[in-house]
């Protein structure tokens, strides 16, 4: 049986649009989902315990929401905190899962900008050896 | 839905190797900021006995890194003198560290400004906009409104660039050093250019204890951040062996480019050259005059690029305080909250930075001569919170410290003997700096030199803030009590560091 579709979730209207494309797919191939809320923080100086709970709390937030969206799309899913950075994370949690795709938000933005403020999406792509979907936010 | 530990298997967090750990630790203390920030200033402490201050400086610094890896262990994870002076000393304490780092951050930044603008100036040759202050004010804003965006959107460099920057970095800096001494043994150095004498590293040789102790306020400064090396090695790949050994080859790196550059400069141009220098680009002039143009301006991109990186490692923490009090009800809780894309503190960021304008542009218009006047108020802010540090680390761990010599040393003296030093200098340099002719700027404000007036203004504005917020109901967090370590904590192997992963299922 082929693995689930991995989607990259942190609840921004890119992750909202990729969440919802996931669930129709998964729904028409009869797969999972696994959606992955992805955090980093920069070990140097300071407090980085409550960073990392901070953000692992809002994580828990955004998956508990997906999994509501998966249950009224009818799909199985089930939720992830990855903790590192996104890009690589959901590389190697695809890989833990054997997922058939890794979905992503996009937020439309020009390549140069993207490049600045960094994307994953963008990162992705180029990292990734499984097929990366990528939506853009509505 | 239950929320459950998923075993962690090849997710583990970004570890840090050996050279990682090394960079990580001398670029959270910016040794091209600090120099061009400090060095004239310590020259006109103690004149050629600059490089032996900047040792012996370094001895409390080593103390307080003592109390924290010892409170690192209570903490894991890096906690900060928010989090462990209130678990040692309860909450009013804890509150008013965690204020102290705040403080010192919108203070430096102010500084970091400064000299951005000024050296950014000297890097286009563009010198009458580097003696306009309103020039280098200007350029200075839009500095640290650069830097708070860069802060909120989250963008960090890689480990790689971290390496390549900082090793060009102190191989400028060394090379600087290395032709200076070359041309003071040649004899083409500046007119009061002195051959360096083996009493210039000697603390021994230091006849005035106010110098001494203005020499230390200002070296407490030169080796902030040096801290983060002993916390973020708890993290590295081989925690066996790396952290320990990455602490002791950046310790020597930095405290040799410290001593290497400031006995080189002092060669060069003579003591009274540099103390005497108004500009507050002593390392951009001598630059110029060792390694002639253009590659001056390496020394100059070094300085710059040290001082973007010094960034990182101050608002990065100081907003994860400002998080930590947040999320422990002792600030605002709007404090706490997280960009919902970047993933950043981004309130407390956007806050920090507007604060460090108001105090930037406000210092400015009351002192002439900010660059000096901020670096000894950051120092007492500094000297304060690294002090106060030491002491929760002897008291959180009161009731080990009979248990073995070991810990009677490491966690018991040595803290509390840089608490002292660093509280002597604090109370040493508050009675130097009431008087307003020992300010750079010889302003008088109250009749107080400016950097005391605001410096400990400040302080008392954060005491009134406490209040403020204890009585407007906030007693959760006041009603906590000291805590006291668990017996046989310093014997039991660190606490391991939480699961990788966790999954929501």
């Amino acid at each position: 049986m082929a693995g689930p579709l991995l989607v990259g979730y942190d609840g921004t209207p890119g992750a909202q649009a990729a969440a919802a494309e996931a669930l129709a797919l998964a729904a028409d191939l009869g797969a999972d989902v696994v959606f992955a809320f992805a955090y980093w923080t920069n070990p140097q100086g300071g407090d980085v315990a409550d960073m990392l709970a901070a953000l692992r709390e809002l994580g828990e937030g955004h998956l508990r929401d997906a999994q509501a969206l998966a249950e009224r799309a009818g799909v199985t899913a089930r939720g992830e905190l990855v903790s590192q950075a996104p890009s690589t994370g959901l590389v190697a949690l695809a890989d833990q899962h054997d997922a058939r795709m890794i979905v992503v938000g996009s937020y439309g933005q020009p390549p140069l900008k993207g490049a600045l403020v960094g994307s994953t999406a963008h990162k992705l792509v180029h990292l990734s050896e499984r097929p990366v979907l990528v939506v853009r936010a509505r | 839905m239950a929320t459950r530990q998923v075993e962690s298997k090849g997710l583990k967090a970004d570890a840090l190797g050996f050279v990682s750990s090394v960079v990580i630790g001398v670029a959270s203390t910016a040794p091209g900021y600090s120099l061009a920030a400090v060095l004239a200033l310590v020259v006109v402490a103690v004149g050629v006995q600059a490089p032996a201050v900047l040792i012996l400086a370094f001895l409390p610094m080593l103390f307080i890194a003592a109390s924290y890896y010892y409170m690192n262990r209570a903490d894991p994870d890096c906690g900060t003198t928010f989090s462990w002076v209130t678990r040692a000393m309860g909450p009013w304490a804890g509150w008013i560290g965690g204020w102290a780092i705040i403080v010192a951050d919108v203070i430096v930044m102010a500084n970091l400004a400064q000299i951005a603008g000024l050296y950014g100036f000297l890097l286009f040759d563009w010198q009458s906009a580097a003696d306009s202050t309103l020039a280098v004010t200007f350029v200075g804003v839009i500095w640290i409104a650069v830097m708070t965006a860069i802060c909120v959107i989250g963008i960090e460099l890689s480990a790689r660039t971290q390496v390549g920057l900082l090793g060009a970095e102190v191989i400028t800096l060394a090379l600087f050093a290395f032709i200076a001494l070359y041309k003071v043994y040649s004899g083409d150095a500046l007119d009061g250019s002195v051959k360096p004498e083996l009493s210039w590293f000697s603390p021994f040789a230091i006849n005035s204890t106010d110098g001494l102790v203005a020499g230390l306020l200002v070296a407490v400064f030169i080796y902030w951040g040096w801290d983060s090396t002993v916390c973020v090695n708890e993290e590295t790949t081989d925690s066996g062996s790396t952290p320990g050994k990455a602490a002791i080859a950046s310790t020597i790196i930095l405290v040799g480019i410290y001593v290497l550059v400031a006995t080189a400069a002092v060669a060069f141009a003579g003591a009274e050259a540099i103390a005497n220098d108004e500009s507050g680009d002593t390392l951009g002039l001598l630059g110029a005059e060792v390694l002639g143009t253009p590659w001056d301006k390496i020394v100059i991109i070094a300085v710059l690029t040290s001082a973007a990186a010094s960034t990182q490692t101050t608002i990065l923490p100081t907003a994860r305080t400002s998080l930590s009090m947040a999320r422990a009800k002792a600030m605002p809780e709007r404090l706490g909250v997280i960009h919902p894309r970047y993933l950043t503190p981004h309130v407390s960021t956007i806050l920090m930075g507007i604060f460090s304008v108001l105090w930037y542009v406000g210092l400015t218009l009351i002192s002439e001569n900010i660059l000096y006047d901020s670096i000894a108020a950051l120092g007492l802010m500094i000297a304060f919170y690294y002090g106060i540090t030491g002491f929760a680390c002897a008291i959180y761990y009161r009731r080990e410290l009979l248990k073995s010599a070991k810990n009677f040393v490491l966690v018991g003296v040595a803290p509390v003997l840089g608490g002292l030093i660093l509280l002597y200098v604090l109370v040493k340099s508050i009675i130097d700096l009431s008087k307003p002719a020992n300010s750079e700027s010889g302003d008088s404000w109250l009749g107080v030199g400016p950097p005391l007036v605001i410096g400990v203004g400040l302080m008392l504005f954060g005491v009134v803030l406490m209040f403020i917020w204890y009585s407007q109901g906030h007693r959760e967090f006041f009603r906590r009590k000291p805590e006291v370590a668990d017996p046989g904590s310093l014997e039991a192997p660190p606490p391991a560091q939480p699961a990788e992963t966790a999954g929501v299922a």
